[in-house]
């Protein structure tokens, strides 16, 4: 499904098929283009298409228990003013998705990763009960974030300078240009982050006038900025078989709540220790395959997950997913014949961290 | 390195931060096992989603379990668990 706001982007922009969506990849054919866009989002605004993302609205009398047996974190008090980023898994523990749930007055709307959401609409179909209505709302909305460390900035000159300060996760329903709007403080990159959902209708002209004040920033150099910050990106890291614990993504379950879909098999994979665990590299030359293998000591303990050139840190920069009692930073692995050393998190620093909303 | 000398190497840093997580848990006493919380994950705003008044415990934790003051340093000490080792354990750094 091809962006709403393909029409407005420059003719050259690259595009890229991802699950289920066509998304912008980067906004130039130029090969450069990337590492000027991460620049932009790093140090100044950039404003994203995020029209990838499905919307999937669960409304009905059980909706909050539903959306509360099928997400892994705790979503049952979540107010209209607040959203939160959660994993859905099947009965396996298997990574469906990853998604922002944002709290309605009516139940929730759900937010899936970039090209998931019919894989996320299937999910929850085949889970659907009585006192259940679960939308398809792609097709009529869409999502258009701000991300960098002067993002504050351009919240303010676009809709109201109150809405930039408002608290992580928080939610407002505001007004832009007669258009009403879901707005949230989000982000994905470490980065002073937010998020507009907005009719599909209006996207073209607040996406104009975003870039009055903000430059656009493409998938490529969205996915580098949160790979920076081990943010998961499902798509690379949530791999056939692996587990919540191995990828890593702990922090999208809440392991305290009663019983969700998957928790089970989490519970297993946690309590068994085995198995291996997700670290962060650089070095090497060029960027190894997902699937290249990892050896310590000449002894094969892993594999890539995922990797790409980071203009941040002018280096490869990768995920390898190895045994458990390697996997820590500062120790030198061997990928393809050559050296690489692994990482603490985050592997750059976000700009946002030192520089206050003003 | 041979492999086993990786897995010593490995074996510092993870008990560090096992030490880290073990006094996260009980200064804020939150309800999770240390072991739930992954040395990657972020713990300010997203991951662990502290707050402010979360770190200034942290601060006092840190130095009396440590004996190691972060008071005047930057916020991306708290980057995750494996960046709080690094402080509290320079050796961590030294051998990196």
């Amino acid at each position: 499904m091809p962006s709403v706001l393909a029409a407005t982007h420059p003719t050259d922009t690259v595009y890229g098929e991802v699950g289920d969506a066509t998304v912008p990849l980067r906004f130039s054919a130029s090969s450069a283009s990337s590492a000027a866009e991460y620049g932009v989002l790093r140090e100044r605004a950039a404003v994203l298409d995020l029209g990838g993302h499905g919307l999937v609205e669960i409304t009905g009398p059980s909706a909050v228990d539903f959306a509360q047996r099928l997400l892994a974190r705790d979503v049952e008090y979540l107010t209209s003013d607040r959203c939160m980023m959660s994993l859905v898994l099947d009965e396996d523990g298997q990574v469906v998705d990853q998604v922002v749930a944002f709290g309605r007055e009516d139940g929730l709307l759900l937010e899936s990763s970039c090209g998931a959401g019919g894989r996320l609409l299937e999910h929850l179909r085949a889970h659907q009960e009585d006192g259940v209505e679960i939308t398809d709302r792609s097709g009529e909305l869409t999502v258009i974030g701000l991300e960098g460390p002067y993002a504050w900035g351009v919240v303010g000159r676009l809709i109201d300078a109150e809405l930039a300060s408002l608290p992580f996760e928080s939610v407002a329903d505001a007004t832009w240009d007669d258009t009403e709007i879901v707005f949230a403080r989000t982000g994905l990159t470490g980065e002073y982050g937010y998020q507009m959902i907005v009719p599909a209708e209006a996207a073209a002209a607040l996406w104009t006038s975003a870039l009055e004040h903000a430059r656009p920033a493409g998938l490529e150099a969205l996915e580098l900025a949160m790979l920076e910050v081990r943010q998961p990106i499902p798509r690379h890291e949530a791999t056939p078989g692996a587990t919540v614990i191995e990828i890593g993504a702990n922090w999208l379950v809440d392991i305290t709540k009663d019983d969700f879909v998957g928790k089970d098999a989490v519970t297993e994979a946690f309590e068994s220790g085995g198995g291996r665990r997700t670290v962060g590299f650089t070095g090497c030359a060029g960027v190894p395959a997902p699937g290249t293998r990892v050896l310590a000591g000449g002894q094969d303990v892993g594999e890539i997950v995922h990797a790409v050139h980071s203009a941040g840190l002018d280096a490869t920069l990768g995920l390898a997913r190895v045994d458990a009692d390697l996997a820590a930073a500062g120790l030198e692995l061997t990928v393809g014949g050559l050296t690489v050393t692994t990482l603490t998190s985050p592997y750059i620093v976000p700009k946002s961290w030192s520089i206050p909303i003003i | 390195m041979t492999i086993d000398e990786l897995r010593a190497k490995a074996a510092e840093r993870q008990q560090t931060c096992s030490q880290i997580k073990k006094m996260i848990v009980s200064r804020l006493d939150l309800e999770i096992e240390p072991g739930w919380i992954t040395d990657d994950q972020p713990l300010f705003g997203r991951g662990l989603e502290l707050d402010s008044l979360d770190v200034l415990e942290l601060y006092v934790a840190i130095e009396a379990e440590f004996g190691v003051a972060l008071y005047d340093s930057e916020m991306a000490v708290f980057g995750s668990v494996s960046r709080l080792a690094d402080e509290v354990n320079p050796a961590l750094r030294a051998t990196a």
